[in-house]
């Protein structure tokens, strides 16, 4: 079934394409995923694995050649929103996989590195990892200390990584190490590793708070020797490589907080129209029916701001996928706290399924670009940028962007390029600007009422973060 | 300050942010191909060379600086202006 949106390569796939296999990969999940279990074992069984390999899920966003499906962003979106409704470590079992995973290799491989790794990636035979973090080298990426120098023919490898999603499972890893760029500075090299090469050890199983089906481990490169052909694209060409395969990372990430925050909100409604306090259904009560519309108005922000960040390309991608990043990890968290708090004492035990959801949920504000960090940056962005949005918008969405560009107008006044290292002063912007970014997305996209209720929640918010009153 | 000077105070704290020292730079290198740069640190430089130097220079001017000679171009016409 995959294989017939090949035709679509470049352009979107069809809805029905994307559809069809999400529906039957729902359909799989519901007869055989069993998050509670997942989590009580530590790992997903091999029949889900291999069910999902027959699927085509692994192979979804892999160029149709060497056996995928040929997806693009927003449908490989909508597969992980679909997996994540089931249970998260599946979906950041096949996210890391799509995205960190292959997505340097689709993207910068060579024929030659094309033909090797991708048929038995795509068939789900070969599960891939993706490896940058290191014991002294996590948001700050330009302290990685894996280096990868040249010895003649052959390229050696030496250094340590941590917490490597599908650690335990992968035999293909994209490996980020330190080189020196042409003029001779330091430079970033992505090169792949395979789980059988000399000298690649691997360290023990992490265990987690959460996403305990999801396997995280170090590993430890004890003098690898690598052919050159290795190397993904040139020595020293890392760090845009990088840009372009976490813009894809962590838009994968975003779908997968949807589909938690989607979770958490059909449980909250079935839970809410049951359950009786006080003579009335709870979901009869104002302040709780004000707890859920805020909830359906967050979710369908999360989802409009995935697709509208996945429908583009370039620095817009780069840009868009970090504040989806942060704010979908953000509001997953944020809902599904929400709906743990409505099933009151029963949300706090295990057995209702919350709890997992809420600490599955945990890690997604840290990994992939901590949110402080990505906040940020996104504040500096947008700073460095003339777009206005305001004159486009009206209601509350206006307001907000409105404000936006006069708080960016100041800071450029008073500070010039000296803002740059007012940190404080950036990480506030960044707050209003994912918000901002989720309100236009929604107000584009989402159902018009809870578009406008979102706007609302929005605009007081950044008002906070800008540290200004209405 | 002279030309030369002020190039001089402007090579040293590119060198700081890099891993080349100041004689290694040549005005052709790209801040991010060739000196390993990312985008966060390259506007660093900007904001660290008005401060020191004390020039008033604007985030989307720093923004478009690509390369060591982009950099000593608009440091020099800030300079000159503020002179
Ligand atoms: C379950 C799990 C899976 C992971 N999978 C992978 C993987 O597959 N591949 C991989 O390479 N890595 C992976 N990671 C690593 C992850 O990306 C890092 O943990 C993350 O980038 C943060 O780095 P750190 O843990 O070193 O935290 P640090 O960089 O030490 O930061 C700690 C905290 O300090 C704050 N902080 C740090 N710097 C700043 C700043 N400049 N401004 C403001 N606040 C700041 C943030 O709150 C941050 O959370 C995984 C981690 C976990 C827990």
């Amino acid at each position: 079934m995959l294989a017939s949106a090949s035709a679509a390569a470049k352009a979107p796939e069809p809805d029905s394409v994307v559809a069809a296999l999400c529906e039957s990969v729902d359909r799989f999940c519901a007869r055989h995923v069993r998050a509670q279990e997942i989590d009580a074992a530590g790992r997903i069984p091999l029949v889900v694995i291999e069910g999902l390999a027959a699927l085509g899920v692994f192979g979804a966003t892999l160029p149709a050649e060497h056996g995928g499906g040929d997806l693009g962003l927003v449908g490989a979106a909508e597969l992980i929103e679909t997996l994540a409704r089931h249970d998260r470590s599946v979906a950041t079992t096949v996210g890391l996989h799509l995205g960190l995973g292959t997505r340097a290799l689709v993207e910068h491989g060579s024929a030659e590195q094309h033909a090797r790794y991708l048929p038995s990636l795509a068939s789900g035979e070969t599960i891939a990892a993706f490896a940058t973090t290191e014991p002294a080298a996590g948001s700050d990426l330009s302290a990685i200390g894996t280096t990868l120098t040249e010895e003649g023919d052959l390229l050696r490898l030496r250094g340590q990584k941590a917490f490597v999603t599908n650690g335990g499972l992968a035999c293909l890893f994209t490996v980020a190490a330190r080189t020196k760029t042409s003029a001779g500075a330091a430079a970033t090299t992505l090169v792949l590793v395979e789980r059988g090469d000399k000298g690649v050890v691997q360290l023990g199983e992490e265990r987690k708070l959460g996403l305990r089906g999801s396997s995280t481990t170090g590993f430890v490169f004890e003098d690898v020797a690598l052919p050159r052909e290795r190397v993904l694209g040139a020595l020293g060409s890392g760090q845009a490589q990088l840009d372009r395969v976490l813009a894809w990372g962590r838009l994968l990430m975003s779908a997968g907080c949807v589909g938690t925050a989607q979770a958490a909100l059909d449980r909250a409604l079935r839970y809410t129209a049951e359950r009786r306090q006080f003579g009335k259904r709870l979901d009869e009560q104002p302040v709780v029916r004000m707890l859920t519309d805020g909830m359906r108005a967050r979710v369908a922000a999360m989802r409009a701001m995935v697709r509208a960040a996945a429908a583009t390309d370039g620095e817009t991608l780069a840009r868009l996928s970090a504040s989806a990043k942060v704010f979908c990890s953000e509001s997953a968290w944020r809902v599904g706290d929400t709906a743990l708090q409505l099933h009151g004492g029963s949300g706090y035990i295990e057995d209702t399924g919350l709890a997992l959801l809420l600490r599955d949920a945990r890690v997604t504000r840290i990994f992939e670009g901590a949110n402080e960090v990505l906040l940020t940056q996104l504040g500096l962005l947008e700073l460095s940028q003339r777009t206005t949005f305001a004159e486009r918008t009206a209601g509350a969405v206006h307001e907000l962007a409105r404000r936006v560009e006069a708080h960016r107008q100041r800071l450029h006044e008073e500070q010039g390029v000296r803002v740059v290292r007012d940190k404080l002063a950036l990480y506030r912007l960044g707050q209003a600007v994912i918000l901002r970014d989720a309100a236009l997305a929604a107000e584009r996209t989402a159902d018009p009422d809870l578009a406008r209720a979102f706007a609302n929640d929005a605009l007081r918010d950044a008002v906070l973060h800008l540290g200004e009153w209405p | 300050m002279i030309r030369a000077e002020l190039e001089g105070k402007v090579l040293s704290l590119i060198s700081q942010l890099s891993t080349l020292k100041a004689h290694e730079l040549r005005r052709e290198q790209r801040l991010r191909e060739d000196l390993g740069m990312d985008s966060v640190s390259s506007m660093e430089l900007l904001s660290m060379v008005a401060e020191e130097l004390d020039l008033d220079i604007s985030v989307e001017d720093a923004a478009g600086i690509t390369t060591v000679g982009g950099t000593l171009e608009l440091v020099a016409q800030h300079y000159e202006r503020s002179a």
